[in-house]
């Protein structure tokens, strides 16, 4: 392949975030290479793969049938006795099961359509900088090492992001508010056209289980832990399988082993430098309620892209210019994340037993009001049922 | 070197997810497509790797 040796924007990391960044650039007049480590666009496969159809709002782009594994009806919240859960169908529940490896390739290649370079199986070891600016990238591929100048970089490597890091940015995820997950492809799983949510302090602590199915007998079994929460995610995911779970995962096989870092503490402060952004999971832009950033990342790389490509036309790449990608996400969509983080911190100080009286008193329209951020109504429902949690929910009317 | 102890990577537990390289400070840690590979010269024995680690593949060595 034959690469130039400057760019006008240079996309770090080709996951969903990344090609629609570099798509969005591309569409708008702007010379883009993208650049993935991997030596396959979309495998290995690190996540759940839920999708919610309310997130997929105001994102320009049709899912193709061949990039869902599985269409979803809606969501079960299960109490952690078991003995109850909840039902809800909205459109803050339906969505997709994608499948990562056909999903995360095709927008790829619709970057490429638009017109972006692509580089696979290429690591970036260093970003070239002239005083402070960022002016390029040094990688690694199979053809040795290249350095390739740019006016912006904008870094979506995901949650083990150091391209950030590499520019001077804060990114390293601190263990507190990072989620550790693992997660089992199964078959001879039955299932429904639902996400099945399970709280427990017991097998996930400041977290839940999953089982998001991919068919009507394979899903995706994982479950999502706070970090600093000991042992490891391994251990309370075989646990809950061999335990309460037992008769559902009788025929249960593993067809593969995911795993990850879900950063959820909020969006990271710092989002650009001159002549470089960064954005999506490897920002920190992730929802702390369900831990998912495939659609955030997707928001993220649009709103990236089509700045950083009016940037480009402008003539003008530095901090105070880039700024704006900061400024507007956090007018937008991390005023919601914000508003979720409260409910999170929340729902992290209820005990089992307060999560079985609180599932078994509410409904769906309930849970859609709290997705929604309308808080005090069900907060008030649920005080009635056990008041002493108004020292921990009660912050949530205010 | 820092501390007593250096951290070692079990590479049939590992399951290249990249949740230290996220977590270790010093970007001791990278994911590359053979693996993590560990570069102990910017190890500061912290741990959070091990605490991490959602496969319980690190641990002191």
């Amino acid at each position: 392949m034959n690469y130039s040796s400057e760019y006008d924007i240079i996309v770090v990391g080709a996951g969903p975030g990344g090609s629609m960044a570099a798509k969005t650039a591309a569409e708008n007049g702007s010379k883009v290479l993208l650049i993935e480590r991997k030596k396959e666009i979309g495998a290995p496969v690190r996540c759940g793969e839920g999708i919610g159809l309310e997130s997929l709002k105001g994102i320009d782009i049709e899912i193709p049938e061949k990039s869902y594994s599985f269409q979803i009806g809606g969501a079960k919240l299960v109490s952690p006795d078991i003995q109850n859960d909840i039902v809800v169908k909205t459109d803050q529940t339906k969505g997709y099961v994608l499948d990562r490896k056909v999903f995360d390739k095709d927008l790829a290649i619709q970057a490429g359509r638009a017109g972006a370079e692509i580089m696979v199986k290429s690591q970036v070891i260093e970003l070239l900088k002239n005083e402070n600016k960022i002016i390029g990238i040094k990688v690694e591929t199979d053809d040795g090492i290249k350095e390739i100048n740019s006016k912006i970089v904008i870094a979506m490597d995901g949650a083990e992001s150091t391209i950030a890091r590499m520019a001077g940015l804060n990114t390293t995820s601190d263990l507190y508010n990072s989620d550790t997950g693992y997660e089992y492809e199964m078959v001879n799983v039955s299932c429904d056209d639902l996400i099945e949510i399970y709280f427990s302090k017991e097998y996930a602590p400041r977290g839940y289980l999953w089982i998001f199915p991919k068919s009507k007998d394979v899903a995706n079994v994982g479950v999502g832990v706070g970090g600093k929460e000991a042992p490891y995610a391994k251990e309370y995911l075989d646990k809950w399988i061999n335990g309460p779970m037992k008769e559902r995962f009788k025929n249960a096989q593993p067809v593969a082993i995911k795993g990850g870092l879900i950063p959820v503490g909020a969006s990271r402060e710092q989002l650009v430098a001159d002549g470089f952004m960064v954005a999506g999971t490897a920002a920190h832009q992730v929802d702390p309620i369900h831990g998912g950033g495939i659609a955030l990342a997707m928001k993220a790389g649009v709103l990236a892209g089509k700045i950083a490509a009016q940037a480009i036309k402008d003539n003008d790449y530095s901090k105070e210019r880039l700024m704006e990608f900061q400024t507007k996400w956090n007018e937008t969509e991390e005023k919601k994340l914000k508003k979720r983080l409260k409910l999170r911190k929340a729902l992290e100080m209820l005990n089992d037993e307060d999560l079985n009286v609180v599932i078994s008193s509410l409904d769906d329209e309930d849970i859609e009001k709290l997705l929604e951020g309308n808080f005090p109504p069900v907060v008030t429902k649920v005080l009635s049922k056990r008041p002493q949690l108004l020292k921990a929910i009660g912050g949530l009317i205010k | 070197m820092w501390g007593e102890w250096m951290v070692y990577i079990n590479g049939i537990k590992c399951i290249k997810c990249g949740a230290c390289v996220g977590v270790c400070p010093t970007q001791a840690l990278t994911l590359t497509e053979k693996g993590i590979v560990f570069d102990k010269t910017k190890c500061i024995n912290c741990g959070a790797c091990i605490q991490i680690c959602p496969a319980n593949a690190i641990s002191k060595e």
